[in-house]
């Protein structure tokens, strides 16, 4: 299992990201699965070039991403997975890609989301697809850096 | 209490002197350090008026008036120390002490809304206690650790607050009011941290060293040995979060490099030359390992855009330049000050667009939109990640000038550059710049000891200044003009600014060649604050060797300090900076436990007092304890 992290957070690659997270999992590659930013070329090469030297990035389309992740998860190599929304997530799990564990690291308040905590906000609708999520078997932590400990979505999820 | 009693009389005298004074009354040359722990220096009463003004540094350095240096200058520790010492008239022992403090938060990064501890708070509040109640360096980085998880609960509170004046912006924006949505970015939330920054700094800097000298006093003397010796040990945890940044790769040996040079000068070579070495070899690096070369052609696609066309017609509004400084100087002024959990700088972006909002809009409707368009969630590192706002304000130009640019177009520039330029933002200001020019303007600091010793934390060293005012110099001219540079650049080349800077791997060589120097300058820096001295000592020959001096460092000086680092280091690895600052301190004050008997001869004899301890000592070496006094 080396998908080692598996990230939700809408603004994919940033400082946490890079100074913090990569080292702590020592991650030597980080995919990036979204639709929009992966046929946005400029945005493509600017997160290509804002990996730190020698972690390469790639940024995929969600379907090209769950086969590509299925054959990584079966490599040695750590890999980091970064995503913008739950959807991503349901999806690539739906596809097959074996999801221990999602991070919830920074979902920005927007119009219909709901601040859950700290820097994590999310709509009705997204909250579905993370319980969704767990139902089939993948956690939901919250996680905003390497450093704070994981709190299980389940704590501040009270059904409502 | 003799002792005290005995330097009551020295209360102002500079410190210096007191170490040259000191033998007389202790034993033996070797052990006169041991006269000097925890609470001995003489203690200054702060005023009222002088705990206004540290609390007003405290509110300061969290808030948006410094021209947005605030966090990388009064937020320092080694900053705080020199301004509290200023205060109270002591700006020499006050820098030592602040810089004393801000090693354990060398490695210290802040981003996208996390926070680990509350460093001002450690620097102002910590450097106050300890220069007011007489505390050595050392016991000051024991009290200042845990006063800085004290005051997250300041910036939770404040992260909380200010989304409520988020929401009081979007009612001016409804109303298409200018003023009222930067008014709402400033004032609210300016206000709410004075308020919950001033109160509780002014009462712990006008009552908190009086309380804190009496409690140590009233605390066993193992215990305050083992605050001193966890201010010798904690420096390596700062060290050590630093090293999760830039201890990697080819630049690793560096560090060593940088140890070794300052420890078998015996700590005569100074940081600044150690890092006049640093500069050297970071060139030679980059020229025989070519890292930070262009990345080759065929490696990335080329985008195929070019710089943001300008509409053909004439224009019927032109920005000029006089909005993009103001607008500029706004966003560097107040991006963070109303910093929120929910749209963290939100508002100071809405607030940044204000100058170039009024330039290109005139009716209500197009205020009322531009104003909305800009209040939403925004985050990036507020000075590399300028080159966001450059090109969202020469995008609102072409805009305002009827080229089609809808509010889509607009936004997914600022969502999807925000958080890659962060991550390059952060890995050169916080994580590369700033660590670096402290460690550099704390080597300055930390001074040199009397007597031509190894200057360490032990009292009688004095502080230099000039090691935080040269810090200030260097991070503030870097970091304005970094903001600077990239703000024009955006507006004026927009995206092609971003990929032919990446692509000319110019940030790679900084970064890489930033490293080495970093490195070096690090390791000497871990040489000079780590402090570590063995207790137990072995029988050769019927006398008693110390473990440490006598075995060890004969060998290769500074090898425990080293351990420890590295230790440290493979700790961090592993689990939170919390545990291992928990068990930093825990292993320190256990450490000086008396487990082999009270070992007292002379009651109220300190020196040999302090010679108990079971593993470690605050200060060494610890000589042969004193024949008992003749009857």
């Amino acid at each position: 299992m080396s998908l080692q992290l598996v990230r939700i957070d809408d603004r994919l690659i940033h400082g946490q990201v890079v100074a913090v997270w990569l080292r702590t999992l020592s991650a030597k590659r980080i995919v990036i699965a979204d639709d929009a930013t992966a046929r946005d070329e400029f945005l493509r090469e600017v997160l290509t070039l804002a990996a730190p030297h020698g972690v390469p990035v790639e940024v995929l389309e969600v379907v090209e991403a769950a086969v590509r992740l299925i054959e990584l998860a079966g490599v040695p190599e750590p890999v980091m997975v970064l995503v913008r929304s739950p959807r991503t997530v349901l999806r690539l799990r739906r596809a097959g890609v074996p999801i221990a564990v999602v991070d919830l690291g920074g979902l920005g308040a927007g119009p219909g989301r709901k601040r859950l905590h700290k820097t994590i906000s999310l709509s009705p609708a997204e909250l579905e697809e993370l319980r969704e999520l767990e139902r089939l078997g993948t956690r939901v932590e919250i996680q905003i850096v390497a450093d704070d400990r994981p709190i299980p979505l389940r704590d501040l999820d009270q059904g409502n | 209490m003799l002792r005290r009693l005995g330097l009551v009389g020295a209360a102002l005298v500079p410190l210096g002197l007191i170490a040259t004074l000191a033998p007389a009354t202790a034993l033996a040359a070797d052990v006169a350090p041991q006269t000097a722990v925890a609470v001995d220096t003489g203690k200054i009463t702060v005023g009222p008026g002088q705990a206004a003004l540290i609390a007003l540094g405290y509110y300061l350095s969290n808030s948006p008036w410094l021209f947005g240096l605030a966090y990388f200058t009064l937020f320092r520790p080694l900053v705080a120390g020199f301004f509290v010492g200023l205060i109270l008239g002591d700006p020499a022992q006050g820098t030592l002490i602040g810089a004393a403090i801000n090693v354990p938060y060398l490695g210290f990064i802040s981003a996208g809304g996390s926070y680990p501890s509350d460093v001002p708070f450690a620097g102002w509040v910590g450097t106050t206690i300890a220069l007011a109640g007489g505390l050595d360096p050392a016991s000051a980085v024991a009290v200042a650790v845990p006063l800085g998880l004290l005051g997250i609960l300041i910036f939770y509170g404040r992260m909380a607050v200010d989304s409520i004046f988020a929401h009081w912006a979007d009612y001016f924006a409804e109303k298409g009011d200018i003023t009222g949505v930067a008014l709402m970015n400033v004032v609210p939330s300016q206000v709410f941290l004075f308020v919950i920054s001033f109160v509780p700094v002014f009462a712990l800097a006008w009552q908190g060293p009086d309380l804190v000298a009496d409690w140590l006093n009233q605390t066993p003397l193992w215990f305050s040995n083992g605050l001193v010796i966890a201010g010798g040990i904690l420096p390596a945890l700062g060290i050590a979060l630093t090293m999760r940044f830039i201890f990697r790769g080819s630049a690793i040996p560096y560090f060593f490099l940088g140890f070794i040079l300052f420890t078998f000068t015996n700590g005569s070579m100074s940081l600044v030359v150690i890092a006049a070495i640093g500069l050297a070899l970071a060139y030679l690096h980059l020229a025989f390992t070519g890292a930070g070369d262009p990345v080759a052609a065929s490696a990335v696609p080329a985008s195929g855009r070019k710089p943001e066309s300008k509409p053909a017609a004439e224009p019927k509004v032109r920005l000029r330049r006089g909005d993009l400084l103001r607008s500029w100087a706004t966003w560097t002024f107040f991006s963070h000050a109303n910093y929120n959990y929910e749209r963290l700088q939100g508002t100071g972006f809405a607030h940044a667009m204000t100058p170039i909002i009024r330039r290109l809009y005139t009716t209500p409707e197009e205020i009322q939109a531009a104003l909305k368009r800009h209040l939403v969630f925004f985050n990036t590192e507020p000075n590399f990640g300028n080159v966001i706002h450059g090109t969202v304000i020469a995008m609102e130009e072409q805009r305002a000038n009827g080229a089609a640019i809808d509010d889509d177009a607009i936004n997914s520039v600022k969502s999807g550059l925000m958080g890659p330029l962060a991550g390059i933002g952060d890995s050169l200001s916080q994580s590369t710049i700033a660590p670096i020019l402290l460690a550099l303007g704390i080597g300055i600091a930390g001074g040199t000891a009397s007597g031509g010793t190894i200057p360490t934390l032990a009292p009688g060293t004095t502080g230099n200044p000039l090691g935080a005012i040269v810090y200030i110099a260097l991070v503030s001219v870097l970091i304005v003009s970094i903001g600077y540079v990239a703000w024009m650049q955006g507006y004026l080349r927009g995206r092609a600014f971003v990929t032919d800077l990446l692509r000319s791997g110019a940030i790679d060589r900084v970064i890489v060649g930033a490293g080495v120097l970093g490195n070096l300058v690090l390791g000497a820096l871990a040489a000079k604050f780590v402090t570590v001295y063995l207790a137990p000592t072995v029988d050769v020959a019927g006398a008693k060797l110390n473990i440490q001096a006598s075995i060890l460092d004969p060998v290769f000086p500074g090898a425990l300090a080293l351990g420890v680092v590295m230790l440290t280091w493979w700790l961090l690895r592993r689990t939170s900076p919390l545990i291992v600052l928990a068990l930093l301190l825990a292993f320190s004050i256990a450490s000086a436990l008396p487990l082999f008997g009270p070992g007292q001869r002379n009651a109220g004899d300190y020196s040999y007092e302090a010679c108990t301890s079971t593993l470690l000592h605050p200060w060494s070496p610890c000589g042969e304890p004193p024949a008992p006094e003749a009857p």
